[in-house]
């Protein structure tokens, strides 16, 4: 048995440029990370390049897209050079359309109730063991949650979904809707639950730096690996997420 | 669903005349020559009481099988055509099986989706679910379409709808007037002949009275214990413009025949 001082959790090597420096080698396996932030900072692109890492490796993963239709996400995501359809086509990279797991669940109604959460949960990891997922991105569980009504229901969700996605040894990136006035006052979710659920707090953001509007990246938390906070620049190029220190672009702000 | 005005020639008024039959002669004699064309019949069925055999015989005349169509909720096609041959009556009107439809368009994906809920998924479905992108949104509005089916018919249709129950179980009272007065009207002007059959457990007593009065004629089929026997009787309690027709008449199935009139005694 290794002493607690030499022990290392596996990691999930993300192979986003440098995010596995920031959390010191990559996400702890099997944990539910919370990536959250405003519209246009780079979520869903963070999400997709942590799936395309993956499979480039073999990995099986699945994407679940309640934001968009699945063909306008697919549609987008082929200007990216890191992406290859191929991944899609053998398999590695499987994108589940919410609208059509609803409704071949019968999930028609407004608003879900418990059965309903339960049958959702199922659903999903039914899915992750069928096929043996070990990266899996929910976008966006904003989206998602907006079904159900209560804060309880929400937090019993979340938490027997990621209780069971890490059991199954799955690590998820569950990305969540913000507006900048919440993420000004530290709060990284829309409901308020889904941070404390969850393993791993990554937040992206805007910041204005001598003039310029630049998306930024902040791991806030993550459980099992001693990580940086610092806020990283953050640069959607055709060939991936590019995350370099915040001090290079200079500190009038 | 748009006003058609309809163009009627000479010779189709020559060949359908003002009167249709009910579909049972002696029927026919009693209402003082059949059915005036343009109405809309409404028939109040007890359970038991042959209304679904009358709704048949009421489209065996089948001037124009293209334009006869029968409208059912709980039997299938071949079940209709069975009691067709049996009474040897002309089966080659349209029969447009709602039932069956429902039970394939609706209860099939309840029960796939029920099935998915509890065995959840195995590999080929997840396999067809990463590969569908588009959600089969077919609007499952069975009300609008018996309704379409009524109003696209041409000139001196006829059409039987058994029965109204499914669609006041599923749909606002309101929406359901609404269309039928919708189907009222095109029959009116299009020279057709409507029956529309509902139980009578399944309406509140101001729907009964809506309905009524936008039919041109009402009808109820009872059945009735005399002694220790069972009588079924129909009663005719409106007839537009004739209500020397007003009677009440009990009447038997034979197989030769079906629906036959037995005694009648008249109320006007």
């Amino acid at each position: 048995m290794k002493s607690s001082a030499s022990y290392v959790r596996d990691r999930c090597v993300t192979g986003i440029h440098g995010l596995d420096e920031i959390l010191r080698g990559g996400i702890p396996y099997g944990s539910t990370v919370l990536a959250a932030g405003s519209c246009g900072c780079g979520k869903t692109t963070l999400g997709l390049e942590f799936l395309v890492r993956g499979a480039e490796n073999g990995e099986a993963c699945a994407h679940f897209t309640a934001t968009e239709p699945s063909v306008k996400l697919l549609d987008n995501v082929r200007q990216f050079d890191f992406f290859d359809m191929k991944m899609v086509d053998k398999g590695l990279i499987n994108v589940f359309d919410m609208d059509v797991l609803y409704s071949w669940l019968g999930l028609t109604k407004a608003t879900f109730d418990l059965s309903d959460i339960h049958a959702l949960i199922k659903a999903i990891t039914d899915i992750v063991n069928t096929i043996g997922v070990t990266r899996l991105v929910i976008d966006s569980v904003t989206t998602l949650c907006y079904k159900i009504q209560s804060e309880q229901l929400i937090r019993d969700f979340l938490f027997t979904l990621g209780k069971k996605l890490s059991t199954l040894g799955c690590t998820t990136i569950l990305i969540s809707e913000i507006t900048s006035e919440k993420s000004r006052v530290n709060m990284w979710s829309s409901f308020g639950v889904e941070e404390a659920i969850s393993d791993g707090i990554i937040v992206l953001g805007d910041v204005e730096r001598m003039g310029h509007l630049l998306r930024f990246l902040q791991v806030v938390k993550m459980r099992g690996t001693s990580h940086s906070r610092a806020k990283y620049a953050v640069e959607l190029t055709s060939i991936g997420v590019m995350l370099t220190p915040m001090l290079k672009w200079g500190s009038s702000n | 669903m748009e006003n058609k005005k309809f163009i009627i020639s000479s010779e189709d008024e020559q060949y359908f005349g003002k009167m249709g039959s009910f579909g049972i002669p002696k029927f026919d004699k009693i209402m003082n020559g059949g059915v005036p064309r343009g109405f809309t019949i409404l028939a109040l069925t007890d359970p038991g009481s042959g209304a679904e055999l009358f709704a048949k015989q009421f489209l065996s005349p089948c001037e124009e099988p293209e334009n006869t169509v029968y409208i059912s909720t709980n039997e299938t096609s071949q079940e209709i055509m069975q009691v067709y041959d049996k009474y040897n009556w002309l089966n080659e009107l349209q029969i447009i099986s709602i039932g069956s439809e429902y039970n394939t368009r609706v209860l099939g994906k309840e029960l796939q989706a029920s099935k998915f809920r509890l065995e959840g998924f195995n590999m080929n479905d997840i396999q067809r679910l990463s590969q569908t992108r588009f959600v089969d949104d077919e609007t499952e509005d069975f009300l609008t379409e018996m309704a379409n089916s009524v109003i696209e018919r041409g000139p001196f249709f006829r059409c039987a709808v058994e029965n109204l129950d499914f669609f006041f179980q599923r749909y606002e009272e309101s929406r359901v007037i609404s269309m039928l007065r919708m189907m009222q009207a095109h029959t009116q002007m299009a020279r057709g002949i409507l029956l529309l059959c509902v139980s009578t457990d399944s309406l509140d007593t101001s729907i009964e009275k809506e309905m009524s009065s936008l039919a041109d004629m009402v009808l109820t089929f009872g059945v009735h214990m005399i002694g220790s026997e069972f009588e079924t009787r129909m009663i005719v309690r409106k007839f537009r413009n004739a209500p020397e027709n007003l009677s009440v008449m009990s009447y038997r199935v034979t197989p030769e025949e079906g629906i036959t009139p037995e005694t009648v005694q008249r109320i006007a």
